[in-house]
């Protein structure tokens, strides 16, 4: 009979003590595990969208909330740029990409995003088109439209289906909804796992168009005639790929200088976002993470050490058989690496099933998509010093029992 | 063969009034003999068959068992020694309580075994030779009290250890189990001539050992034993 049999035999015979202390460490290494992966897939995530763009051009304001709204689909926007802007861009003999955002109208909540055909020319940084039609093509006409992969998963749309836009960026009650421009489904990107899934693309025409009438509408009823001074027409946000990303700063100072609002460097942004703001808030759940790690390692030493004191007869046996210090210490010891071994295996299950679980939400949400099966070094360095803290607790009741003479203990009754 | 020679140990608390000396002259058993200790309580019976176990260690003198030298052994060595040569049968049987009558006697193999093949064979083996061939899945609660001490003997004798130490192995039992179990002892200590050294306050139990050894006196309080040393001769 091995140790490691003789040792679960013990962990067994005390099952709802051994049951306790293996939840106790899985609870600690299940929320470990789930903080360090949610970081590093959340990262992963977010620089792969903000990664896809060297600047993003917007009106003036706050350049992370430019790069939420125009990038991420999550914030308002902060103005607009001529679209005479974007046309010079096109001809910037540095700008590999570009294209235009319009915002105003949503769809069950998901953003109408107009644009020009060519931002599904967008390259990936490996050169390939980083869009891929699930189904369907690209929009030909004004009021055709491309959905992002969630939002067709989400809304049942199929090619050929009309909808009507809600005025605004987000799904309000009772917020007026364009009937007089229906839209329809010509086409489905498959999924990149950015927050374009959470996106629905058409022509920036459309854009226009539906916002001048309503706008010839205002003015008409208000008895302006302003409307021939609004005839320069805008977007929202302008997103740029450069052939040399290293003229990023100096491009995006050009364009702050030579336009009437500004440039900023997504992934700058997005990394500023994640250490000021995501990095303490994980910080901080790592550290409850880490103290729900120690405890858990405590309950380890306890535990062990109360099984030791409450089996000091049977070490005594095992002495009396011819088990050696050497040998009843490696027992002890074994127990403790079972427990740990078995918490730490538990909490894996617990952290990443947990994840797996709450990725759909996650990706609804955020439009973020989460591998939660995936394990990031820190967290195999983690799960690590978890098991040295485990081996370390485990020492201290088998160092008790190596220091034992038997004969003290043989008078014991059960 | 076991030997004890001018063999003192202090027992208690060290330097304390209340420790006492235990002195043994001399003490000698030849290989396959059946000897029964005697004696009141605290006189130094179980004491003795600690020593010659190994699971104390003389302060002076020479524990010569089954060829080797016990105070020259260190502690991994004593533990194996034990293992290999003596088997042990406790008056609370010291059965552990997570395992099954096989497994602790495989347990018993485990330490003490000179070879590790065939284990549970052989521990079948013994505990059908007890009378528990029946019984070998079964844990020690659900066991009588005899046949509880069944498996406790099936795990002294399965390492095939030449010396037998029966410390008070009726001593929990009622007077016809009583018999049952010493004469399981006596049996197959004779049909394997090993030693069997039994401690027992019996006196029935003793007189039908070969030999008896009375302990009496091993045991005296250390100021008194100063106090002797002393006195002028």
């Amino acid at each position: 009979m091995s140790f490691l049999s003789m040792a679960w035999r013990y962990l067994r015979f005390r099952w709802l003590v051994s049951l306790l202390t293996i939840s106790g460490v899985a609870v600690g290494v299940a929320l470990v595990c789930a903080v360090l992966a949610l970081r590093h897939e959340s990262e992963r995530a977010l620089s792969r969208d903000a990664g896809l763009y060297d600047l993003v051009a917007g009106g003036k304001g706050s350049p992370l909330q430019l790069v939420l709204s125009s990038v991420y689909h999550i914030d308002s926007p902060t103005g607009n740029l001529p679209y005479a802007d974007f046309e010079r861009f096109q001809r910037d003999p540095r700008i590999l990409w570009s294209a235009p955002v319009g915002l105003g109208d949503n769809y069950a909540g998901y953003r109408i995003v107009g644009t020009e055909t060519q931002f599904f020319d967008l390259p990936d940084r490996q050169a390939k088109p980083f869009f891929q039609f699930a189904q369907g093509r690209r929009f030909e006409e004004r009021f055709e439209v491309v959905l992002g992969s969630q939002v067709a998963q989400s809304t049942r749309l199929e090619i050929g289906d009309t909808f009507f836009g809600t005025h605004g960026l987000v799904e309000v009650p009772g917020a007026e909804v364009h009937r007089d421009f229906p839209y329809r489904v010509c086409g489905i990107l498959a999924p990149t796992g950015t927050a374009q899934d959470r996106a629905i693309f058409g022509t920036l025409a459309s854009v226009w168009e539906i916002h001048e009438t309503e706008d010839r509408l205002h003015y008409a009823i208000q008895g302006s005639a302003l409307l021939e001074g609004r005839q320069e027409r805008e977007t929202t946000a302008i997103l740029i790929r450069l052939k040399t990303p290293g003229l990023r700063l100096w491009m995006a100072d050009e364009i702050r200088k030579g336009t009437d609002g500004i440039a900023t460097v997504p992934i700058n942004e997005i990394l500023r976002f994640q250490r000021g703001i995501i990095g303490p808030a994980q910080k901080a759940l790592l550290t409850v993470a880490s103290a729900v790690v120690g405890v858990a390692c405590l309950t380890v030493l306890i535990t062990l050490h109360q099984a030791a004191e409450r089996r000091r007869r049977d070490i005594a046996i095992l002495r009396s058989l011819g088990a050696n210090r050497r040998e009843v210490a490696v027992l002890v010891f074994t127990e403790g690496l079972l427990l740990t071994g078995a918490g730490i295996l538990l909490g894996l299950l617990l952290g990443h099933g947990g994840l797996a679980l709450g990725a759909g939400t996650f990706r609804e949400t955020t439009g973020l998509l989460l591998y939660p099966w995936r394990m990031p070094t820190l967290e195999l360095a983690a799960l690590g010093a978890i098991g040295i803290c485990g081996a370390i607790a485990s020492l201290f009741p088998a160092i008790s029992c190596y220091r034992r003479t038997p004969i003290d203990d043989l008078h014991l009754t059960e | 063969m076991i030997r004890l020679k001018e063999v003192s140990l202090r027992l208690g608390n060290a330097g304390r009034s209340s420790s006492v000396l235990f002195h043994l002259p001399s003490f000698e058993v030849e290989a396959g003999e059946a000897v029964a200790l005697t004696g009141p309580s605290g006189c130094g019976k179980s004491t003795l068959l600690n020593l010659i176990a190994g699971l104390r260690r003389a302060d002076q003198g020479q524990v010569e068992v089954a060829g080797s030298d016990l105070e020259k052994l260190n502690s991994a060595q004593l533990d194996r020694h034990r293992g290999m040569h003596c088997g042990m049968v406790f008056q609370t049987f010291h059965l552990l309580a997570p395992f099954t009558a096989l497994e602790n006697v495989v347990i018993g193999l485990r330490f003490g075994a000179r070879t590790r093949s065939k284990l549970k064979e052989k521990a079948t083996e013994v505990l059908d030779r007890v009378g528990l061939g029946d019984r070998i899945h079964a844990r020690p609660h659900r066991l009588s009290v005899g046949e509880r001490q069944r498996v406790a003997i099936a795990r002294a004798l399965v390492g095939d250890a030449s010396i037998l130490l029966a410390d008070e192995p009726t001593g929990s039992l009622d007077p016809e189990t009583g018999q049952e179990v010493f004469h399981l002892l006596r049996e197959v200590a004779e049909e394997d001539r090993r030693t069997l050294i039994l401690v027992t306050h019996d006196p029935a139990l003793a007189s039908k050992m070969p030999r008896h050894f009375d302990c009496s006196g091993l045991v005296r309080s250390a100021s008194t034993a100063a106090r002797k040393e002393n006195s002028p001769r």
